[in-house]
C-alpha cells in the first residue's frame, strides 16, 4: 500500500536528472542546498526570492524589515477590508448608520474595523519609516552591479507612499461623519485653489459642486478598487525590481569589501543572487559575494525572518486593535463645522502649513491653500523623487548607515523630517478652538457647540 | 499596377497593414479612455438652487440671523438688510459669528454700517470683521456679500447665492 508520503517521494533508485525534483512538494526545512533551491523554484510565491541571499542583508539592524512590515499591513488591510466591503453601504443616507452597525451590532464588527483602522495608521508609519531608512542608507543608489536602476525603484516607492496616504484619506471619508465631511471640504478646496484648473479638478473629484452622493461613491470606488489595485501592481513591480537590482543595497557595499579578498570560484551554479541572469550578473563577480560562507539559502533563512516579521506585525495589530477603540464622530453635518476641526495626525503638518502660508504683498494675496497645500508639498515630493539623480556621493556609500560623504544630505533630510514632525506636534497638541495656539497646560475656552 | 517593382509590393503592404493595425488599436484605446473619463464629468447638476427664499422680512430679528442651510448671515437694521456669506474664503469651512460687546459704526464704500459681530473660522483660525473683511489668519480675501431682494409673489426675502455684490449693497424696505 502506497502512503501519501510514499507517493510524494520518488523511490531512491530513480536516477537523478536535471530538472527533476526529488519531491513533489517543496520544504520549508530543506536538508540540502538542492532542496533549498527546489523550494524557490517550485513555489509560486517564493520564486520572487533568489535561492541564495547575501547574509548581512538579512540583518535586523540594517533594514528593520520595514518594507516587509508594510507589505504585511497591506495584506491585513485587504483581508480585513473584504468583510467590511459586504457590511458597509456607500450611500450618504446609510453610510454612517452602516458603520455604526459594524461598530455596535455586527458580531466582531468592531474588531474587524479596528484591525482595518489600526493597520492603516501603522502602514502610514511603516511606509514613511521605510522611506527614511532607504534614504539614510543611500539604498536608492546603484552599487557595483551592472544594469541596476535602483533610483527608479525609489520613484516607485515615493508613488507608493503617496498612494498609501491617499488610501488613508479616502478611507476615513467613508463613515460620512463630521471628520469625513469637513476633511473632504478642506481637501477638495485645496485642489480648488490651483489657478485656472482648480475648480474643474474639484468638480471632477466630488462629481458636482456640492459634497453629496456623487462624492461618496467616487471616493468609495477609489478606496476599494483603484488605489489598492494600483498599490498592488506597484508592490509587485517594487519587489521584482529589488530582485533585478541585486537584492538589498547592503549586498553592494559588502561586495566591494569582499572583492578585496581572494575567494576560490564556486564550482557550478544555475542561480546567481539574481536568479538566472544573462551575461555578467548585475551584482558583482560571482566568485566573491556568492562565496558559500557569505550567503545563505533564502529558504529557510529569509523565509523564517519574513515569517517572524509578518507574525509580529499581526500580533502588534491584534493587541492595538483590542486596546484602542475606533472613534466615530457625529454624523456628517454640512451646517456645523466642528471647532477645532482637526485632520488625522498624518495630515496635521499640512493643516498647519496651509494655515501659516497665506502671503500678502501689498494688495496681492497668495492663498495659503495653494502655497501650503499645493506648491510646498509638490516641491517636497518633486525633490524626493529626483533626489537620487542629485545625490553625488560615491558608490561606496551605498547600503550603509551614516556614511561620511552623505553626512550633509542625511542631515538636511533629517532636518526636513524633523520639521514635518514639529508641525505635526503643534497641530496635534498645541492647537485649540479656532485653530488658536494653546500650551498643553492652558485650558481651552468654553465655546458653544452650535450657534 | 504593372510598374511597381515586384519585390517591394508585399513589403509595402505588410508595413501598411502593420501600421493600420497598430493605429486602429491605439485609436480604439484612446477613444475608450476618453469616453470613460468623459462619463465622470456630470452633465446635470443636482445641486441646490442658488436663488433661495429665506422667509418673510418680519421673521428676521434686528441684528444677525444665521441660515445654516445657505451658510449665510442675514443682517437687519430697522428696514435695511444685507447678507454676508459664512463660507471661509481660505478652505471653505463655516465661520462662526461672535457678538461684539460694543457695536461700532463705520462707513464702508460711502455707506454707514453698524458692526455688531465678528467672525472666526474653526478650521485654520481666519478672523473677519463684521463687514466680512479678513483681519488675520490665512483667509486671502473678504467674505462674500450676496444680493438680496423681495420676492414679488409672496414678499419673502430672496437671496441669490450666485450673485456677489459690493459692500455698499443694502436692501431697504419701503
Amino acid at each position: 500500500m502506497a502512503t501519501i508520503k510514499g507517493l510524494l517521494k520518488r523511490s531512491p533508485d530513480t536516477p537523478e536528472a536535471p530538472g527533476v525534483h526529488p519531491q513533489a512538494l517543496w520544504s520549508f526545512r530543506p536538508r540540502s542546498d538542492r532542496e533549498a533551491g527546489d523550494a524557490i523554484v517550485s513555489n509560486l510565491l517564493l520564486h520572487w526570492f533568489p535561492s541564495k541571499v547575501y547574509k548581512p542583508s538579512l540583518d535586523w539592524s540594517y533594514s528593520f524589515w520595514l518594507g516587509t512590515a508594510s507589505a504585511a499591513l497591506f495584506l491585513l488591510l485587504v483581508v480585513s477590508g473584504l468583510p467590511l466591503l459586504m457590511l458597509y453601504v456607500p450611500s450618504v443616507e446609510r453610510a454612517y448608520q452602516s458603520v455604526k452597525d459594524i461598530e455596535y451590532v455586527v458580531t466582531f464588527g468592531w474588531w474587524i474595523r479596528a484591525v482595518h483602522r489600526i493597520s492603516a495608521h501603522l502602514m502610514v508609519v511603516a511606509v514613511a519609516l521605510h522611506l527614511v531608512r532607504v534614504f539614510l542608507t543611500g539604498a536608492y543608489k546603484n552599487g557595483v552591479g551592472q544594469g541596476q536602476c535602483r533610483e527608479w525603484n525609489w520613484v516607485i516607492g515615493v508613488v507608493m507612499l503617496l498612494l498609501t496616504l491617499f488610501l488613508s484619506f479616502t478611507g476615513y471619508l467613508l463613515p460620512w461623519d463630521q471628520l469625513a465631511f469637513w476633511a473632504v471640504t478642506v481637501g477638495t478646496n485645496i485642489a480648488s485653489s490651483i489657478p485656472w484648473i482648480g475648480p474643474t479638478v474639484r468638480e471632477l473629484l466630488i462629481g458636482g459642486r456640492t459634497i453629496e452622493q456623487a462624492t461618496l461613491i467616487r471616493f468609495y470606488v477609489l478606496h476599494c478598487i483603484m488605489l489598492p489595485g494600483a498599490l498592488g501592481v506597484l508592490f509587485a513591480y517594487h519587489m521584482w525590481r529589488v530582485r533585478k537590482d541585486g537584492g538589498l543595497a547592503k549586498a553592494d557595499h559588502e561586495a566591494v569589501l569582499a572583492n578585496q579578498r581572494p575567494v576560490p570560484p564556486v564550482a557550478s551554479k544555475t542561480y546567481t543572487l539574481l536568479g538566472v541572469a544573462r551575461g555578467t550578473a548585475p551584482t558583482v563577480k560571482v566568485t566573491s559575494v556568492e562565496a558559500p560562507d557569505l550567503t545563505v539559502s533564502a529558504v529557510p533563512d529569509l523565509t523564517r525572518r519574513a515569517a517572524i516579521v509578518v507574525l509580529a506585525t499581526f500580533a502588534l495589530v491584534s493587541i492595538l486593535a483590542s486596546a484602542i477603540p475606533s472613534p466615530l464622530e457625529e454624523p456628517a453635518n454640512a451646517l456645523v463645522t466642528p471647532n477645532p476641526a482637526k485632520a488625522p495626525w498624518y495630515f496635521l503638518w499640512l493643516q498647519e502649513i496651509v494655515t501659516d502660508t497665506t502671503i500678502r504683498i501689498g494688495s496681492f494675496t497668495i492663498n495659503g491653500a495653494f502655497l501650503g497645500g499645493v506648491i510646498l508639498p509638490g516641491l517636497l515630493i518633486t525633490l524626493l523623487t529626483v533626489w537620487p539623480w542629485l545625490d553625488r556621493s560615491s558608490a561606496l556609500s551605498t547600503g550603509r548607515w551614516f556614511p561620511k560623504d552623505r553626512r550633509t544630505q542625511n542631515a538636511m533630510f533629517l532636518a526636513l523630517v524633523l520639521l514635518v514632525l514639529v508641525f505635526t506636534v503643534i497641530g496635534m497638541f498645541l492647537r485649540g478652538p479656532y485653530w488658536n495656539f494653546y500650551w498643553p497646560w492652558e485650558a481651552w475656552p468654553e465655546i458653544p457647540a452650535r450657534i | 499596377m504593372a510598374e511597381t517593382p515586384k519585390d517591394s509590393a508585399p513589403k509595402d503592404r505588410r508595413e501598411f497593414l502593420w501600421k493600420l493595425g497598430t493605429g486602429a488599436g491605439v485609436v480604439a484605446i484612446a477613444a475608450q479612455t476618453v469616453a470613460s473619463l468623459r462619463s465622470l464629468v456630470p452633465n446635470v447638476s443636482y445641486d441646490a438652487p442658488t436663488t433661495v427664499k429665506v422667509g418673510l422680512p418680519d421673521e428676521f430679528p434686528d441684528g444677525l440671523k444665521f441660515l445654516p442651510d445657505e451658510r449665510l448671515f442675514v443682517f437687519r437694521e430697522g428696514k435695511t438688510f444685507h447678507a454676508i456669506s459664512a463660507v471661509c474664503t481660505h478652505l471653505g469651512c463655516t465661520v462662526r459669528a461672535e457678538a461684539l460687546s460694543q457695536p461700532e459704526d463705520t462707513t464702508i464704500e460711502g455707506q454707514r454700517l453698524r458692526l455688531t459681530h465678528r467672525f472666526s473660522c474653526p478650521c485654520h483660525g481666519s478672523r473677519y470683521r463684521g463687514d466680512g473683511a479678513a483681519v488675520s489668519g490665512p483667509a486671502p480675501k473678504a467674505l462674500a456679500w450676496y444680493h438680496l431682494s423681495v420676492s414679488p409673489d409672496d414678499g419673502q426675502l430672496t437671496v441669490d447665492l450666485a450673485r456677489e455684490v459690493g459692500q455698499d449693497f443694502r436692501l431697504t424696505l419701503a
